[in-house]
This record gives C-alpha cells, structure tokens and sequence, in this order.
C-alpha cells in the first residue's frame, strides 16, 4: 500500500463504482455492499467506547490486531451508506499491517464517485469513522 | 391575499443556485435557518463599505451613522414585534436570549425550591441553561409531556404542572413537529397561578406576527436568521417590570457607568446587558430583514407555508413507509414536516434527498428530550418559507417516491 491511494485489491471495487451510470446507481450499488457485508459488530458490542460520537446516526468502530499481527477492523453503523463504506474499507485494510493502515488515505471513496460521504460537516457519517480508523491504527503500530 | 412567490423569490439571490451535481438547489431547511434577501445583503455591505465604526463610543461621523443605524434597526425591529425599543435587548439570536433570562434574571429572583415548568418539546437551548441553574441553585424542573397521537403537548398535565411555579419556558411552535402551542391560553394559565412566562420564538417568528405587548408574556426570545436577518444576532423582549428585576449577565465595556479600583456601577435597562461592541452589521441586517418582511402580512405567510406544508404531509402519508410526526393539516401547524421511513435509515434518506437538490435537515434537532418521547432517535425534516413553491414540493414528493422504491 502507497501513501495517498488504496491497496490494489481494491481496483476492482473503484472500477465497479466509476462504471455507475449516475449517483443514485452509485449510492444502489453502496447499499448492497452495506447488505452484503452487514455490521461484523453485534449490537451489544456497540458501545461508548467504541462510538464515533456525532449526531446523525449511530456509528462504531473496533480496531485490533488478529492472530498474525495483521490489521483487524470491525465497524458497524445504523445508516446504510457509512455501513456500505465501512465495509468497503475494511476489505481494503484487513490483513495489512497496522502502519500500512495507519497511511491509508480516502482518497478511493473520491474515485468511487462518493466524494460527498467525506464533507467534513457530515457529522458522524463515514470521515469519522475513517479518521478513527486511521488514529487507532497509529496506536497500534506502536505496539 | 395570495403572495406573488415568483417575485419574492427574485429576491433571494441563493434560490436559483445549481448545486455542484448540477441540480438545481431547493431549500427546505428553513427551519435551521432561512435564506436572505439581497435587500438585507446590501445593508450589511453597505455598511461595512461607507460607514463601518463602532458605535456608541465616538463623535465623528461614521460614529454617529453607525450608531444611528444600529438604534434605527432597533426601533424597526421592537416596532415589528410590537414593542418599544427599551424593552428589546440585542442578544447573539434565541440561545443566548434564552441564557440571559437565566443568568440575569433567574439567577437574581429565583431560589431554592422554586419550580420552573419546561416541556418535552423544548429545543436544547430552553432545556440546558434550567438545567444549570437547577444544578446550581437547587430549583425544581418540571416536564410537560406530548400527547403521542396528537403530537400537542398534555394541558392537563401542564395545568398540574404550573401549580406553584415561578417560570414558565415553553416554546411557541415546535422546531421539530412544526405544531404550535397553545401560547395565550398557557400565559394566561401561568399568570393566574403567578409564574411568569418565557416564550421561545425562534420558530414562531418567521410565521407569524409576534405582538409583545398584547401577549402579556414576560420574556420573548427570537432569532434573526431563521426571519431573513443574518445569523449572530437576535433579541430579548423583556416586560419593563422584568428589566428592572435583572441583573448583570456579562460584564464588561458599554453597560458600565463607572468603574474604579474599587468597583463598578452599571447602566440601566438594555445598555447593562448589551456589553461590548455591538453587532452593527447584523442589527442593521436585521433591520433591513424586518423591513422586507413587513411588505407582507404575516398572516399570508403562514397561509402559503402551511398550503404547501398540508400538501406535502398528505403526499408523504401516501408513500409506503414514511411516518410523520407532527400534524402539517393542522391549520396552526408552522411548515416544518418531520418524518421517517421505516426502513431507510434518516442520514441515508438525507443524502439521497440532497442527491436530488433538496436541502433537508436531519438528525435529533437539538431535541433530544422530545425524541426520546417519540421513541426515535432522529428525524428527516423538511421546513418551508415564504419562497418555496408548490412545484418544488411535487418534485420533492416525486423524488422522495423514487428513492422509497428504490432503496427500501
């Protein structure tokens, strides 16, 4: 993985979302995602800790290294469209190192024709959350 | 009188923007804020460009036009809502109104064991601040609850409620559920067990006209920009008698007479709350808003918004899914429409609404108390003002229909 991109098992997924016809197709083809890889976090592991505090929606994020030191990431969020990007990234983070994780940039939901999902005032939509991952993924590193 | 809304709407620069997905902006998201007209645009630029200064404190000419301005606005404004201008006090919009009656008129008049009664329908900004004096001061509050199915708030339990209360803060029009209370009928209920009232008017402003004196309130807060004003600024209207209970919220330059190393005295009625330089630019913006608005009857604002509001209510009631909380058919009703879909979640409906152009609030709307009562933890909310049109409301309902089916 590069500094300012995604790593490139990801190529495939970008490309499925640039060939969209229009955004409502994009958001479509984002809610199956969300549908396809729904939250890996039970909803009694959503807690205080490991909210993404905002007020928009419900949003959760564990960050942890698996059984061979590789990244770990398991978000869950109530909105659909933070779900189906959570899911996404985790596909592009999971089984990398912790500091390969920590230079991830968003850069590939920009590509994916999403770049409104990362307006900052979007609160507790998927930037939070992306942000978090990056920040617990710093932390990690350093174990 | 029907309104000419085209002509209106040639006032709003902002209305005929193209979003950057090339749709065409429309904006219902009044109730956060509203937009403004260019007449206000160019007071305030006016302003700035020939005769910025601070006011109050000088002799020379831009000084004494500024200042000018800034009580003009004043008069304009205190002349809208019926009152005088001693009994306006400027403030940064209906939060800090609502903080200076806390602060400079609870916290000097008001004791241990004192009821002030608050009801569910509260905006955060009429919840926080009694909170803290509670806290403080060790004073009971009191909620009236909503009726669930009326979504209007339990007057009998308000009538229980009041029983041995000093204040009384209840918001004139719901932000979230666009239903406007009984406002005469609880002044006159708290009055006659001796409380005084706080009306919360940030929402009730911008839909109808707003008559301080013949209200009988005791306290009125509203914010500019959800009127046409520009944000930052809003006022107090406080009754004489009130006024001269008050004592100093913030502390500081303009509301001294004297100061020594030994102490301070302050100066009377609004000066002593109006501490540091003013908001000249946005009370003179507001000036300007007031004017605007005062072309119009406020009773043939209403009568538009709530048409639209009405049609889109029952529209949305046709749709699958959707829920509404609130009672936009209600003749009183603001044009705020609060609703849900059952199973496309708040913030996703938001985006796929701004995917088309429309501009909806979402969230809990800083009313968290009255989620609670409606047992949900958000809303999607369309607000309409004097320029929305009826077209924008079809377009709206058609995209919302396509997103329904498609996405749910």
């Amino acid at each position: 993985m590069e500094d300012a991109s995604w790593p490139s098992h990801l190529d495939s997924i970008v490309e499925e979302f640039r060939d969209c016809f229009d955004s409502m197709e994009r958001y479509e083809l984002l809610f199956e995602y969300a549908k396809k890889h729904p939250s890996p976090l039970s909803l009694d592991e959503w807690n205080e800790e490991n909210q993404v505090l905002g007020c928009q929606s419900r949003a959760h994020v564990k960050c942890s290294l698996d059984e061979n030191g590789l990244f770990l990431l398991r978000a869950g969020a109530d909105a659909q469209i933070v779900q189906g990007l959570m899911a996404i990234t985790a596909i592009a983070v999971n089984g990398q190192s912790a500091i390969e994780v920590s230079k991830l940039s968003p850069k590939y939901v920009e590509e994916m024709g999403l770049k409104s999902s990362l307006t900052p005032s979007r609160a507790n939509g998927f930037l939070n959350m992306f942000k978090r991952v990056v920040s617990e993924a710093e932390i990690l590193s350093e174990v | 009188m029907a309104l000419d809304i085209q002509a209106i709407r040639s006032d709003f620069p902002i209305l005929s923007r193209i979003l950057p997905n090339g749709k065409q902006l429309v904006y219902f998201d009044n109730a956060a804020t509203s937009q403004k007209p260019k007449c206000v645009i160019d007071a305030m630029t006016k302003y700035y460009e020939q005769y910025n200064s601070n006011a109050h404190r000088a002799n020379h000419t831009l000084a004494d036009e500024a200042t000018t301005a800034l009580e003009n606005a004043r008069e304009k404004i205190s002349q809208f809502f019926g009152t005088t201008p001693e009994n306006l006090i400027y403030t940064s919009g209906a939060t800090e109104a609502i903080n200076l009656v806390s602060y400079g008129w609870a916290r000097y008049n008001l004791k241990e064991g004192d009821v002030i009664v608050l009801t569910e329908m509260e905006h955060h900004a009429d919840i926080v601040p009694w909170q803290e004096l509670s806290k403080e001061k060790g004073i009971e509050v009191r909620y009236v609850p909503i009726n669930n199915e009326t979504f209007t708030l339990d007057m009998d339990a308000f009538e229980i409620a009041i029983e041995d209360a000093s204040l009384v803060c209840v918001t004139h029009t719901s932000n979230v559920l666009g239903i406007r209370n009984p406002i005469e009928q609880i002044i006159e209920m708290s009055k006659e067990v001796g409380a005084h009232v706080l009306l919360d008017c940030a929402q009730g402003a911008p839909h109808e006209k707003i008559d301080f004196n013949n209200l009988g309130a005791d306290f009125i807060a509203i914010s500019a920009h959800k009127m046409a004003g520009p944000t930052g600024i809003g006022c107090l209207l406080a009754a004489s008698e009130r006024i001269t209970e008050m004592g100093p919220f913030m502390t500081g330059g303009s509301m001294i007479k004297t100061v020594t190393t030994d102490g301070s005295t302050y100066q009377n009625g609004h000066t002593m709350f109006e501490t540091g330089t003013p908001r000249i630019a946005e009370a003179i913006g507001w000036g300007a808003a007031v004017e605007w608005l005062s072309q119009f009857e406020m009773k043939d604002i209403h009568n538009h918004v709530h048409q639209i509001a009405s049609w889109t209510g029952r529209e949305m009631n046709k749709i699958p899914g959707i829920k509404i909380y609130g009672d936009p058919d209600n003749k009183n009703s603001s044009g705020a429409v609060s609703f849900l879909h059952e199973t496309i979640q708040s913030q996703d409906l938001a985006f796929l609404l701004d995917e088309g152009g429309f501009a909806v609030r979402t969230g809990h709307h800083c009313a968290q108390p009255l989620m609670d009562a409606l047992g949900v933890p958000s809303t999607n909310r369309a607000s309409f003002w004097i320029y929305n049109t009826q077209e924008e409301v079809e377009s709206f309902i058609s995209h919302l229909k396509f997103i329904c089916e498609r996405f749910a």
